[in-house]
């Protein structure tokens, strides 16, 4: 195991699998001469060379579109978006011709490409720059949906992604590159897309969050261990697909589920999770899923609200508190 | 102005009653003393009246449904007058400070002469919510399936009265594997605190569920509550009841010739318990521990336990010392047959001093029998059987019967309650005696 930055494990992944595979390129905004926006791809280009480090212009829906093109032509295309709520500029690209083309052409064209960058709220960047995109992804068929919450998950789930023949969305976060984890360094460290981690076991309530939201769980859950309830906490790790059964398998232990998502409530990754629950483990719940979400409307640019517009350590502990009927 | 109709408190024991039957309709109009519904209690199905004119306006229990003690049943008023605020008041959390439960009549001991003794601990306010539904969280439902417990039964101490996994689980945890003396008095309802239980094996398919009826709930309840609560032991006597069998003989000849029914030996029994009861009293009491004391009653009521389909019950003969034979007879037959008709009244089965269980119709010859709470004894009379018997240094036949006396050991004492078995055996040996 080494210790590497979130940043770090990315870039790691991206290197080993552009050295294994000669067809896998890197393409965004200051990837290359720049060394990334967030660092992510420092001294790829100067490895690589500047046929697969390209950079763009600001120009989304262009260069996405020039990805899937190549990918239709059998090369495997890592397209960096400087942030998800760019990539709405290429919205018909990512829904319309990534999702779809493979479908559309009956399966005689596959799109094994990887858009990536960092999602959701980072601080005060107001309303346009601090949008949670899994959910609105993660509706359309045809796109997998990836969000790591540490560097070793995010190393094996990001060479997971490039090798996967079908489009991957895969969600960093601005906040969390400088974090610190273990990173496996075993040779050709795969985490299977679509598979959950239990991070925590326990009995009392499940906690399921995925990316920045997990460590809000793994807190809580330190903090009701103190009072001397056990609280398990389901890491989902892939959006789409979603590994419901083990989900399952933890609400049909513990009888009680809080999902922390920092998207926004409505129609989301909660409200699937939610759903998935009472229609297959109806009979296990002892208590209504409470989700702790962002608030339903743009985010805020002011510090207070900002903070009050996220998922809080402390609602969600008392969302625990009450699915536990200890409150 | 709508009037709630809530469920009232139609036996001392009762918390809850179920409604089996509406006998009048939504809309209907209904004037004070009308039956309206027919209520199954622990005891008996009774008639529900209503004390007010008006008109029917909703039916909120349904049929079967089971509604704690001042829980609503109907609401009454005008035609067409708005209800919804009165089913508000009883169907969120207010429910249990809106309708609390009727005070228990039967509860109150009045002082002085002829007092009745007091037939029950003073009754737990609900906090079950009154609109009707029983709450539970999927999980609870499934749990109380499994494991036979009605839902009805159990206290939700979720938000509004929902009932969750750890009160199932807390009726899972007071259910007693096997009855064990010294264990401590569970408490009637779960307890709010998690309890964790270990989940029983589950036999799958391999039994068949049968809903638990108000009396079987009644039966459990108090037996459990008193063989926990009262330390029993236990007097075993032997009567020769050579003379008492010759006694009735002749009084069923006179009986007969006089076109009355005849008179039983637990007829004879329970008189003679009746007289040695005024000799003895503190067999005649109860220790009252809520009340921190012991009452000695001024009256003898002699209760008589009466096997019905559900389970059984016990009918009380009032004032059983001061009556003749021929009464005692006549009134244990008619109870003994509103019982099984289920047609008792709580007066027929309520404010007992002292109570016998008679299992001599099964040859049993002897058994022990649990105190009726919150008598201090019970007498438990086996069969009367032909013995060979040793008189005069002669081998004879003979009749015995033994009678075994359950004493609650708080009130009392092992030379007490053989004096009173004393007592009872020479009115046997002499039944004569019982004329004086």
């Amino acid at each position: 195991m080494a210790e590497l930055q979130f940043r770090e494990a990315i870039r790691a992944a991206m290197v080993e699998e552009m050295e294994r595979d000669a067809t896998i390129f890197l393409m965004g905004e200051e990837v290359a001469q720049y060394n990334g926006a967030y660092k992510v791809s420092e001294g790829m280009l100067d490895k690589f060379g500047p046929r697969r480090v390209i950079d763009t212009p600001i120009s989304e829906n262009g260069f996405a579109g020039l990805g899937i093109g190549a990918a239709l032509n059998g090369l495997r295309p890592i397209i960096e978006f400087m942030t998800f709520n760019f990539s709405f500029v290429a919205f018909d690209q990512l829904i319309n011709n990534a999702a779809k083309i493979r479908y559309m052409s009956g399966g005689q064209f596959k799109i094994p490409i990887v858009f990536r960058g960092p999602n959701g709220a980072a601080g005060q960047l107001a309303a346009t720059h601090n949008t949670s995109t899994e959910s609105i992804y993660a509706t359309i068929p045809g796109l997998k949906v990836v969000a790591p919450s540490n560097p070793d998950d995010a190393k094996g789930l990001l060479k997971s992604a490039i090798r996967d023949d079908d489009p991957v969305l895969f969600l960093e976060s601005e906040v969390m590159y400088g974090m610190r984890g273990e990173v496996s360094e075993e040779e050709d460290y795969l985490i299977p897309i679509g598979k959950a981690r239990v991070a925590r076991e326990g009995t009392d309530v499940t906690l399921v969050a995925h990316s920045k939201s997990y460590w809000i769980a793994m807190r809580v859950a330190d903090r009701l261990a103190e009072e001397g309830y056990s609280a398990e906490v389901i890491d989902p790790r892939t959006i789409r697909p979603l590994d419901v059964d083990t989900i399952l398998d933890s609400i049909r232990k513990t009888n009680r589920c809080v999902i922390i998502d920092e998207s926004n409530p409505y129609a989301s990754i909660s409200s699937e999770i939610t759903y998935q629950i009472q229609d297959r483990a109806f009979d296990f719940l002892d208590a209504p899923i409470v989700r702790i979400t962002a608030k339903d409307t743009p985010a805020p640019y002011a510090k207070n609200l900002m903070a009050y517009y996220m998922p809080q350590e402390d609602d969600a502990y008392r969302a625990c508190k009450k699915v536990m009927y200890v409150d | 102005m709508a009037i709630p109709v809530e469920m009232p408190k139609m036996s001392d024991t009762m918390e809850e009653g179920v409604l089996v039957s509406w006998l009048v309709d939504e809309g209907a109009k209904v004037s004070a003393g009308d039956v309206i519904a027919q209520v199954e209690t622990d005891k008996a199905t009774m008639d529900l009246e209503v004390y007010d004119d008006g008109v029917l306006l909703k039916k909120v229990a349904q049929e079967g449904e089971a509604v704690p003690i001042g829980g609503l049943i109907a609401v009454l008023g005008k035609e067409g007058e708005d209800i919804s605020g009165l089913l508000a008041k009883y169907g969120g959390d207010g429910a249990a400070a809106e309708a609390p439960p009727k005070a228990p009549a039967q509860a109150e001991t009045p002082s002085g002469d002829g007092a009745k003794p007091t037939t029950i601990a003073p009754v737990k306010p609900e906090e079950a919510p009154s609109d009707g539904r029983v709450k539970a969280s999927p999980l609870a439902r499934k749990m109380a399936t499994e494991h036979g417990i009605e839902l009805s039964d159990v206290r939700g101490s979720g938000p509004e009265g929902r009932i969750i996994k750890r009160d199932i689980e807390a009726v899972l945890t007071e259910r007693p594997a096997a009855p064990e003396e010294g264990k401590a008095a569970p408490a009637p309802r779960p307890a709010p605190r998690p309890v964790p239980a270990p989940a029983p094996a589950l036999p799958g398919e391999a039994y068949e569920v049968v809903r638990l009826s108000q009396m079987r709930k009644a039966i459990a309840r108090r037996l459990a509550q008193s063989k926990f609560t009262a330390p029993h032991f236990y007097l075993t006597a032997e009567i020769d009841m050579d003379k008492t069998v010759a006694f009735r003989s002749r009084l069923n000849a006179l009986a007969e010739a006089q076109g009355r029914g005849k008179i039983s030996f637990n007829d004879l029994i329970t008189k003679a318990c009746a007289l040695a009861l005024r000799q003895h009293p503190y067999v005649n009491g109860s220790y009252l521990e809520a009340e921190g004391e012991i009452r000695l009653y001024r009256e003898v009521h002699v209760a008589v336990a009466v096997a019905v389909d559900e389970g059984l019950i016990t009918p009380v003969i009032r004032n059983a010392d001061r009556k003749g034979l021929a009464q005692i007879a006549e009134e244990t037959r008619e109870l003994a047959e509103k019982a099984r008709n289920r047609q008792l009244q709580p007066e027929d089965y309520s404010g007992a001093t002292f109570t016998t269980s008679n299992l001599g119709m099964f040859g049993i010859e002897a058994f022990t029998a649990i105190i009726n709470p919150p008598n201090a004894c019970i007498l438990a009379i086996g069969a009367i059987r032909d013995v060979p018997v040793v008189r005069d240094g002669e081998i004879v036949p003979g009749k015995r019967m033994k009678v075994t006396l359950s004493c609650d050991h708080r009130i009392v004492d092992g030379a007490v309650g053989s004096r009173f078995l004393t007592t009872v055996r020479d009115y046997l040996e002499e039944p004569l005696n019982l004329m004086l």
